[in-house]
């Protein structure tokens, strides 16, 4: 296992945790069917991009896209957080306020394949189809990013990121503000009984969802440089969904455990499959990439089947005082 | 000028193929309480049903009866195979999105390397070209209209008249009662998901027609302008779906004709939004999206 590979597999697999904390807080603690999570990681991504890159005349101007700032790095990734979050709001007022909790769900879903739409085709604005190429990586103007040192330098920034989400997460899902969010999760009209808003819980939530999934946007692209419509098509989610479902709904455990085992643990296996040949030619092209999604699907289903709790349940919270215990 | 009204034409065929395949989906969602979001795969996968066999030297007339056949029998099965056991077993709604979000994912991968990445299209006259001012609508454009046409009628006389349409409204306002009145629930779900799954099946034929061509992609964009036209109409009312179906149709193409082609589907999510913000519970129904989910 060389440097490179493994700088890759734990980069990325910061990446996942992060965005699956965020989902987790929303789709885990707060009952929010957020299909369209990837989008807000998506602009996260771009926001960071386009903040830390040359304007579009730089580079023979052989790509378009708007902005240009050069700004140095800890802003384009605070930027990438800033836009998750102010995208949320727009979103988040026209979906939360309302509509019934599955109306929610397709309506971010068809948000979400009609954003990548708008995106491929307004070629202009955030690069089109082709995307976004040559992403400055961070701190790349002081240290050489070739280099092994700058490789761990990048896990290690990963990996306080990681921490800082999950330090947050946790204050969360442990507050009154986090115990609100699970009696709106389990019952929504009897916590609005006992006076608690659910729209601006779900508001507030999905902010914060927002702004760490936009984050994990701005990691990603400065790692790898390009940022395009096709990296983030709407089944990107439902794989982060797959990871919460996993590895267990309602506790950051579970969705650390989750994005390990998912988005990590499975492209890995199949990246291992596609590089041996006698496996990687079987039948006709595309079928292993295919039946990865197949697998995918499965995994939804027969998790939702067999074990709906996940690997690791979200304990069962009991208040100590309560006159009558509760043994279910 | 001549171009809105050529638009119009066209407009008359989108909301006929829109009207058969949110009618459908609205009549699933409505009698079943099941958001099928797996619509889309299985219209797309009738479409390849009848290319096949449009390839194989049948009409594709003959393809549309295969594709409701073959979309019915899907329909039904995945039904029983899959989403009844899990409702069974008390999951929730969103649960139940979830899954059939799972499904659908599945159907479109599992497609794929049988029908390939490249844009498909059938092999049909589509008939002269029969002119009227400025709208000009071929043989097989005023077959899909007649078509829709006449299922709208059927539909309705369906709802109407017969003891299976009233069962399946009964059974829609509330099934517990339903059941205790006599009505074999279970019986009548099962012929919804059939109906329901033929008119899945002959939209995705129709829809395939109607455009040139058509690619495994297309799933999630039909899947999106049933979505809208049903909404629009206030989920689970299938009259609410034909106006929807109507509105969506004659509006996404007189903006592709005002503005561009290429955003159709952003024209349709726009009035989804305006919807969702001005009037949750669409045109027609009373509570629709605003009642709690169970």
């Amino acid at each position: 296992m060389n440097t490179y590979y493994a700088v890759n597999l734990l980069v990325y697999a910061g990446v996942d945790i992060i965005a699956c904390l965020a989902l987790n807080l929303q789709f885990g603690v707060s009952g929010i069917v957020n299909f369209s999570f990837i989008v807000f990681q998506a602009v996260g991504a771009y926001a960071a991009a386009v903040l830390s890159m040359p304007p579009d005349t730089a580079n023979g101007g052989f790509q378009h896209y708007i902005g240009g700032y050069e700004l140095p790095f800890p802003i384009p990734w605070l930027g990438g957080a800033i836009a998750g979050g102010l995208l949320a709001i727009p979103v988040g007022f026209v979906v939360l306020r309302k509509l019934r909790s599955d109306y929610q769900a397709i309506a971010l879903l068809v948000l979400s394949v009609i954003a990548n739409a708008v995106i491929t085709n307004a070629d202009k604005f955030l690069g089109g189809a082709a995307g976004i190429a040559l992403v400055p990586p961070p701190l790349s103007d002081r240290i050489d990013p070739n280099t092994e040192s700058y490789q761990y330098l990048y896990v290690g920034i990963t990996a306080v990121c990681v921490v800082i989400a999950l330090v947050v997460a946790n204050r969360i899902v442990n507050s009154p503000y986090g115990r609100s969010l699970r009696a709106m999760r389990e019952r929504e009209l009897a916590a609005t009984a006992i006076g608690k808003n659910p729209v601006q819980l779900k508001m507030t939530i999905f902010i914060v969802g927002g702004l760490i999934a936009g984050l994990s946007g701005g990691i990603l692209v400065g790692f790898i440089q390009v940022w395009a419509p096709s990296v983030w098509l709407y089944p990107e989610t439902i794989i982060l969904f797959a990871a919460i479902i996993v590895g267990g709904r309602g506790n950051n455990i579970g969705a650390i455990l989750g994005a390990l085992l998912v988005p990590v643990g499975f492209e890995e296996i199949t990246r291992f499959l596609n590089n041996s040949p006698s496996i990687a030619n079987l039948g006709p092209p595309g079928l292993i990439p295919a039946l990865q999604w197949v697998a995918i699907g499965l995994l939804i289903i027969g998790f939702l089947w067999f074990r709906p709790e996940g690997v690791r349940p979200e304990s069962r919270r009991v208040f100590e005082g309560a006159p009558v215990r509760e043994d279910r | 000028m001549d171009l809105f009204v050529a638009a119009f034409g066209f407009g008359l065929v989108s909301m006929s193929v829109i009207a058969i395949a949110a009618v459908g989906f609205t009549m699933q969602f409505g009698i079943t309480n099941m958001i099928n979001l797996a619509y889309g795969e299985v219209m797309i996968s009738s479409a390849y049903v009848a290319y096949y066999l449009n390839r194989a030297g049948f009409t594709i007339w003959f393809g549309m009866v295969a594709g409701a056949l073959f979309g019915a029998v899907f329909s039904f099965l995945l039904n029983r195979i899959l989403y009844a056991p899990f409702l069974r077993k008390g999951t929730s709604h969103l649960g139940m999105v979830i899954v059939s979000l799972a499904v659908s994912l599945m159907i479109a991968n599992l497609l794929l390397p049988i029908v390939g990445y490249f844009p498909v299209s059938y092999q049909e006259d589509p008939g002269r070209l029969i002119r009227w001012g400025s709208i000009a609508l071929t043989r097989d454009q005023f077959i899909i209209i007649g078509i829709a046409v006449v299922l709208m009628l059927a539909i309705h006389a369906l709802l109407t008249y017969t003891r299976l349409g009233k069962a399946m409204r009964a059974t829609a306002a509330n099934p517990t009662l339903a059941r205790n009145c006599g009505i074999p629930t279970q019986r009548v779900i099962d012929a919804v998901w059939l109906i329901t799954g033929a008119l899945c099946g002959l939209a995705g034929v129709v829809a395939a027609l109607d455009s040139d061509s058509f690619a495994i992609a297309n799933g999630a964009t039909f899947l999106i302008t049933v979505l809208a036209a049903a909404v629009l109409g206030g989920a689970g009312q299938p009259y609410g779906a034909m106006i929807g179906a109507v509105l969506i149709g004659m509006i996404t193409e007189l903006s592709a004709a005002a503005w561009s082609p290429q955003y159709k589907e952003v024209v349709a999510f726009g009035i989804l939004v305006l919807v969702m913000v001005l009037r949750p519970q669409g045109l027609l129904a009373k509570r629709g999206a605003l009642a709690a989910a169970g």
